[in-house]
């Protein structure tokens, strides 16, 4: 089975133990990499062309917006999901204008993000 | 977006504890200084908070401080204890967008609004938004949306702002803005098309407590928070139906209610309204009301995409470069080949499409020169082959048109191609007598779009792939050369297709 390789992307490195906790328990998910601002995301999602971003939005130096417009201008570039506590119609109108594919609320992290990657999954198999 | 920090300077230290306290309460994370001049400025940038509480403290140390903040034009706004308020707004000469009053002791309700107020600012800066004169370009296509600007800005007339998606319509909104007399009251930009459906009425109408299941406190919309400025409507070409005939309401009473009340609110807005879509398709569809549809297109302005003002790249390459640098984002330089190379490509996303490239490139390869083989490989695609000596091959009989288009470059650098890619190069030169650059790359595109329908059995997944291209920008793209049955089959079911597995 072809894994989503995926990278992991928040300032707060408990969250990421976590998170990568988490997604061990998937067997469709290989996470290849973890940053932690969104200047290092940009670097990593040119050297290791992860299939998935789950990515923070409120981090020091560069933010999940501004990370995820300068990845999407890379060739052929991942789908990213932003996972934030900040969820209010602004938060997601920033977001989908940004042209990340996905929203998660950190809240409801746990349940949402398998639920998210399968769909794509699907969609995959499908096309 | 950056964290969201908070800096505090306050000097009465209960004080500022009990800031701190409220703003932690709220989720906000605060770091608090008695002295402006305690700052160590060289280690910050002004976007290192997303606003700045100012209370009781030494006016010298705060005089430096404001004037470097300000250095930057998108600086986070001050939030300013109602007694000193008025007095540092003339002080520092600040817009009132960009130095708000907080009454003491503290409301929830106002300190809540403004702290939105100021995430919507910082948001907007990270979406690459840029202050700025207005649109960049001497092309004459650019020359006439400029005068066009300029006759529209002092009228509260409404404007109606046209064009493919990232050909900036809203600097266009923020150049009328900028230019009119509402200029020191707010402009609210809202995406309509990007907030769900749901979420909208109360978005731009604001909501009563107890409105709905959640509205635990009473909240202004964009409406009001435009209030006396310009409401910037994007994308209402996706605003649905529902939403429309509210919006219609406002433009002939200008008036409003929030969701639950029972009383209207008047509002003293301009409206600029903006979409990639073509409205009077939209209105023999049924999906865009007709008399809304006369509303706002008071006064039209179509923004050019960047194809057709190819001209205008190595000035907005420059201005773009310019405003990274002022804004302490870093800097690059483009070799020639690279701007060369940039010259010769279609831009479907536009100028906002360049703008992220540079930015990309300033993160990638600060202060460094990039040449045409550091650019992502699709900037590269249709590079001449070898020297560039490529026979001249007049492949269309579009008319001749002597205008500056892209020029081949000699020089260009050779990267390996792939064997489609090669026999295109043969098409990239430009003939004697010059051609319609729009129809040229219109056929090149549509080839290669038909040749990856066939090989993939008409696929449109597949040959999505094939061309490297999103599924939904390829469905895109069939709709517009007309090679699509239109069975609605697009939205992020295609978001798969960009997954290289």
């Amino acid at each position: 089975m072809t894994k989503v390789r995926t990278l992991l992307v928040d300032d707060n490195r408990p969250f990421l133990i976590l998170a990568r906790h988490l997604l061990a328990s998937f067997v469709e998910i290989e996470v290849v990499g973890e940053a932690y601002d969104g200047e290092q995301a940009v670097r990593l999602a040119e050297e290791l062309k992860p299939n998935l971003i789950i990515m923070d939005l409120a981090m020091p130096n560069m933010g999940g917006l501004q990370a995820t417009r300068l990845i999407k201008a890379q060739d052929a570039p991942p789908v990213i999901v932003i996972a934030s506590h900040y969820d209010d119609a602004a938060h997601r109108e920033f977001v989908a204008q940004v042209g990340a594919e996905g929203f998660i609320n950190k809240r409801s992290y746990e349940n949402d993000v398998i639920v998210i990657v399968r769909r794509l999954l699907k969609e995959i198999t499908d096309a | 977006m950056p964290e969201s920090r908070v800096l505090v300077i306050e000097s009465d230290a209960a004080r500022a504890d009990n800031l701190r306290a409220i703003l932690e309460f709220v989720d906000f994370r605060a770091s608090v200084v008695a002295d402006a001049a305690q700052i160590a400025i060289a280690e910050h940038r002004p976007q290192d908070w997303l606003a700045v509480l100012v209370g009781d403290t030494d006016l010298d140390g705060l005089d430096g401080f404001v004037a470097w903040l300000r250095r930057d034009r998108r600086h986070p706004p001050l939030i300013v204890v109602q007694a000193r308020h008025d007095a540092l707004m003339q002080r520092y000469d600040l817009d009132p967008s960009a130095c708000l009053p907080l009454d003491m002791p503290v409301r929830y309700g106002q300190l809540s609004d403004h702290l939105k107020r100021a995430g919507l600012l910082q948001m907007e800066r990270d979406l690459g938004a840029r202050p700025g004169s207005g649109p960049t370009g001497n092309s004459a296509v650019m020359r006439r949306v400029r005068k066009l600007i300029e006759q529209v800005a002092a009228f509260d007339t409404t404007v109606l702002v046209t064009g493919e998606s990232g050909t900036g319509k809203e600097v266009v909104a923020r150049a009328i803005h900028e230019r009119s007399a509402r200029r020191d009251h707010p402009f609210v930009a809202v995406n309509c098309g990007a907030i769900p459906s749901e979420l909208l009425e109360s978005e731009l109408f604001g909501h009563e407590k107890g409105a709905f299941t959640g509205a635990i406190t009473a909240r202004r919309g964009r409406f009001e928070m435009a209030d006396g400025g310009t409401l910037f409507l994007h994308e209402i070409g996706d605003m649905p139906l529902s939403m429309q005939v509210k919006i219609l309401r406002v433009l002939q009473e200008r008036s409003f209610e929030r969701v639950g009340a029972n009383r209207s609110s008047h509002c003293d807005v301009r409206i600029i309204a903006a979409t990639h879509r073509n409205l009077e398709d939209a209105i023999v569809k049924g999906t865009f009301r007709e008399d809304l549809y006369y509303r706002l297109n008071v006064f039209p302005i179509e923004t050019p995409p960047l194809r057709e003002r190819a001209e205008d790249l190595p000035l907005l390459i420059d201005d773009l470069i310019r405003s990274q640098e002022q804004a302490g984002h870093g800097s690059v330089r483009l070799a020639p080949d690279a701007v060369n190379a940039l010259r010769r490509y279609h831009w479907p996303g536009n100028v906002r499409e360049l703008s992220n490239l540079i930015e990309r490139l300033a993160v990638l390869h600060p202060r460094a020169v990039v040449d045409a083989a550091g650019l992502p490989r699709r900037y590269c695609a249709d590079l001449p082959v070898g020297d560039g000596v490529a026979p001249v091959t007049r492949r269309d009989a579009a008319p001749a048109v002597a205008s500056a288009s892209s020029p081949v470059a000699a020089n260009a650098t050779v990267h390996p191609l792939t064997d489609p890619a090669a026999s295109l190069a043969a098409l990239a030169v430009l003939p004697p007598e010059g051609l319609n650059l729009k129809d040229h790359i219109e056929t090149i595109e549509l080839s290669l779009i038909r040749q990856a329908l066939a090989s993939s059995g008409g696929v449109v997944a597949h040959a999505a792939k094939l061309l490297n291209t999103r599924r939904t920008t390829l469905v895109e793209k069939l709709r517009k050369y007309g090679l699509t049955r239109d069975d609605g089959d697009d939205g992020e079911a295609a978001v798969g297709a960009a997954v290289a597995f």
